[in-house]
């Protein structure tokens, strides 16, 4: 009620129907970022500020990625929930002009749902990107608001990466894909509220169709290679309303949007809900007027629809008709400038004396199984073992993985986001990559009852990268995770990439075991640490670095390359501990190590 | 020498298929639904999901205008590989015999499995030994082989049961060994960087048989 208040005072008057259902879109926490823009925006970034982050590789490729949440979907209805999630972001990536190469998933439940591991795993099968790995944590915070965080990674030549937005006045709108229906109406709001709301009901929920999207890829990634793409951003939340005022606002521009041109599924929609409606597999293409013709007709060859649905102008107003009707009319800025929280400051108290709460020690590879992780042929490291390595072929390669740790940081938010990032980077070097930048998911509960922990999570994060020096350059905040008021604990899943030879990358084989590092941990020697991992890996050394040092899946990854494990007994560890495991024939180090065990060729 | 890949709406094992070709050394075009086969003696169709499976995995890409012109093919001899949803479509074609359904879990499953290669004489296997074990990927959710009739001819089978297929079968070739169906994927096996390279024999195999048959 009380945006309703300040939009009254913005716009000067009371706010129409359709301006309300479109302001509850745009200004709700899902599209605008209230109560995290304050703390997004002191983050040190690279990369940042399109539909994906993107950064280097080796000069001519750019390796664009994001994490982005589909928690409240999920928790409704499990399969076209996480579906629709891999759909989302997958185009989030593409937009950018690159070819996904790599899907990771961040799963937090109660118990495996089976709903969710086949939603993601027949989208990202269906449409030829490989779902590489990820985490999978078991946990009873999740039972009522399981977390299904998913992350994309695409590659591009760097003079081929899309612009996000409008650039001049007279540029054209198209939107290519699926047809629109009713599916998805409020779902950006639905997923900023408490999971006992009534919208909480599967009409907010969009259907996937990853048919429709593998063919959506292709198109677009034609129309890109032919030079029609201006800028382009993907009908997510808040669908044709928020990817056009935000291909304009970014441009400073305004535009002109005809509803009666938007390829419908279901006849008789009202125009507001053509407006909102969050149907998935459409594009918004910014292109010329002369162009616009190639634009449509390359869409149809690849059977989707297409028309061209608004005009760029110059005058910073977004217009909306409806035929001859005026739906709406409101300044471009007011609806992509949602009103900001205040943020609060957090001052971290010293490392405390962590509990161990551990996950259920499950075997990933019954979620890995169903997920196609190997085609495209770039996939060097197979899940199970730490990050995964993707090369891209002509050349480079690069590491990828999604981490957290909700156990830590349902009991120090602060120093537990602290510890999931530094981990992040112990994990990146141990596969021999040098780590680039982040991409991160704020997972959190109710800010407005518990701001506190929004606020020490958020400067953990600041903190940890100023510490590592390593920056964010994409990131999707999910809120409002809770069931009857209770909240799941603040749980921060980073998505790291690294840079890497995907030639050079140890893989285990028949060698001694060792540990190497220390039970416990003292933050002044993390660098050490990551010196001596770098080393390690340099002489040829295979490592896994993990909370739990060696688990069933990097057991059963290891089996399945013919190798079996033999450790008569593993050191006993801290919850965060600062040691990992080394497989080589001999080590010489200036810190604590011991060998452990062997690792045989089995048959 | 050439080959082609097929590309139909929904395949996504093309790019990697070509890549495999070229890797050893053949010209490979990737051809639409209204081009010609014409100067291609290999025809190969990929992986994927073909009109996302709908109706039924490979059964509207076998009513597609290029199945005119894959039976022309079959009728001058070419050498047509069907790789995984590519196998789907060939059966669906009655170009080979059987059925597959979905796996017995019931999933979908991607991973590494041993087969032995029952047919080392046909123009695909001709650089493995009878009976030899190798190692391939498999990635698919309905990939159970059914056996009709008794006239199948037999090219890998799988040492352990993956998907419930009759006998273990992974892949058979028509009568005359020219069309070849198999369910795991050769084309992701070429290179050691990717975890094994058994895969590329039966591409070389193609190579020179082709080569052979030139002279």
């Amino acid at each position: 009620m009380r945006y309703l208040k300040i939009l009254k005072e913005k716009l000067g008057r009371d706010p129409t129907f359709v301006e309300l259902q479109a302001f509850s879109v745009m200004w709700s926490e899902h599209c605008g970022y209230s109560h995290t823009r304050g703390y997004i925006d002191r983050l040190p970034k690279q990369g940042h500020g399109g539909n994906a982050g993107v950064v280097d590789l080796d000069g001519t490729h750019g390796i664009v990625f994001k994490i982005e949440s589909h928690n409240h979907p999920s928790a409704i209805e499990p399969y076209n929930g996480a579906a629709t999630g891999v759909g989302g972001i997958i185009r989030d990536v593409l937009a950018m002009g690159a070819r996904p190469t790599a899907i990771l998933d961040s799963l937090h439940m109660a118990e495996v749902v089976d709903g969710i591991i086949r939603g993601i795993a027949d989208y990202g099968n269906s449409i030829g990107v490989p779902t590489v790995g990820g985490e999978l944590r078991i946990s009873g915070f999740y039972a009522h608001n399981p977390l299904v965080n998913v992350m994309a990674a695409g590659v591009a030549n760097h003079d081929k990466i899309v612009p996000s937005r409008a650039t001049r006045p007279g540029q054209v709108i198209v939107v290519f894909g699926g047809g629109t229906g009713r599916d998805g109406i409020h779902g950006a709001s639905f997923a900023s509220e408490d999971l006992t709301g009534d919208k909480a009901t599967k009409l907010s929920i969009q259907v996937g169709d990853p048919f429709a999207e593998k063919m959506l890829i292709e198109a677009f990634l034609k129309m890109v290679d032919e030079g029609l793409v201006e800028g382009a951003q993907d009908l997510g939340a808040g669908g044709v309303l928020s990817a056009t005022s935000e291909l304009v606002a970014r441009g400073d521009l305004g535009a002109v949007v005809h509803l009666e041109r938007v390829p419908l599924r279901e006849p008789d929609m009202e125009p507001w809900e053509i407006l909102i409606s969050e149907s998935q597999e459409r594009m918004a293409v910014v292109t010329s007027p002369d162009n616009a013709r190639r634009v449509i007709e390359i869409a149809n060859d690849h059977l989707l629809r297409a028309a061209v649905i608004a005009e760029v102008t110059e005058k910073p107003v977004y217009r909306v008709l409806h035929g001859e009707d005026v739906i709406m009319e409101v300044p471009v800025k007011l609806l992509v400038e949602a009103p900001e929280e205040p943020i609060f400051q957090y001052q971290p108290g010293s490392f405390p004396n962590f509990r161990k709460m551990e996950y259920a020690d499950v075997d990933a590879h019954q979620v890995f199984e169903q997920y196609d992780y190997m085609v495209g042929t770039d996939t060097v490291l197979p899940p199970g073992l730490g990050p995964a390595v993707m090369r891209v072929k002509g050349g480079c390669g690069y590491s990828i993985l999604t981490h957290s740790r909700a156990d830590l940081a349902a009991q120090d938010p602060y120093w537990g986001t602290f510890v999931a990032f530094l981990e992040s980077v112990r994990k990146t070097l141990a596969v021999g990559a040098e780590p680039l930048a982040i991409t991160n998911c704020i997972n959190y509960g109710d800010p407005d009852t518990d701001p506190e922990g929004l606020a020490a999570m958020m400067k953990a994060l600041k903190d940890a990268c100023e510490f590592s020096g390593i920056a964010v350059a994409s990131g999707n905040a999910s809120l409002y995770n809770t069931y009857m008021g209770k909240g799941i604990p603040p749980t921060l899943v980073i998505g790291m990439i690294g840079r890497v030879d995907p030639e050079r990358v140890n893989k285990p084989r028949p060698s001694k075991v060792f540990v190497v590092g220390w039970p416990d941990f003292v933050l002044e020697r993390e660098k050490d640490l990551w010196k001596v991992l770098k080393k390690v890996v340099h002489d040829g050394g295979f490592v896994i670095s993990a909370m739990n040092l060696i688990n069933s899946t990097h057991r059963e990854a290891l089996r399945r390359m013919g190798l079996m494990l033999k450790v008569e007994q593993l050191p006993s560890v801290s919850p965060v501990h600062q040691m990992f495991i080394v497989f080589t024939d001999s080590l010489e180090l200036n810190v604590p190590f011991r060998e452990i065990g062997s690792l045989l060729r089995v048959g | 020498m050439k080959a082609c890949v097929i590309v139909y709406p929904g395949s996504n094992c093309d790019r990697d298929t070509y890549h495999a070709l070229e890797y050893v050394g053949m010209k490979v075009d990737y051809v639409g639904l209204n081009d010609e086969l014409e100067p291609y003696d290999l025809i190969v169709l990929p992986g994927g999901f073909s009109y996302g499976d709908y109706l039924r995995p490979g059964a509207v890409a076998a009513r597609e205008k290029i199945a005119g012109e894959i039976l022309k093919a079959v009728e001058k001899g070419k050498l047509i590989l069907g790789i995984c949803n590519g196998f789907q479509i060939l059966i669906e074609m009655n170009l080979l015999p059987g059925a597959l359904l979905q796996n017995s879990s019931g999933r979908f499953v991607c991973k590494w499995v041993h087969l032995s290669v029952s047919d080392a004489v046909t123009p695909f296997t001709m650089h493995y030994t009878r009976d030899e074990v190798i190692r391939l990927p498999v990635a698919h959710g309905f990939g159970r082989y059914v056996k009709v009739g008794d006239k199948v001819r037999v090219v890998f089978k799988y040492l352990e049961d993956v998907n419930g297929s009759d006998e273990r079968i992974a892949g058979i070739a028509s009568e005359n060994g020219r069309i070849l169906g198999m369910m795991p994927h050769p084309e992701r096996a070429c290179e050691s960087i990717l975890g094994g390279t058994d895969g590329l024999r039966l591409f070389q195999s193609i190579v020179e048989f082709l080569r052979r048959e030139s002279h």
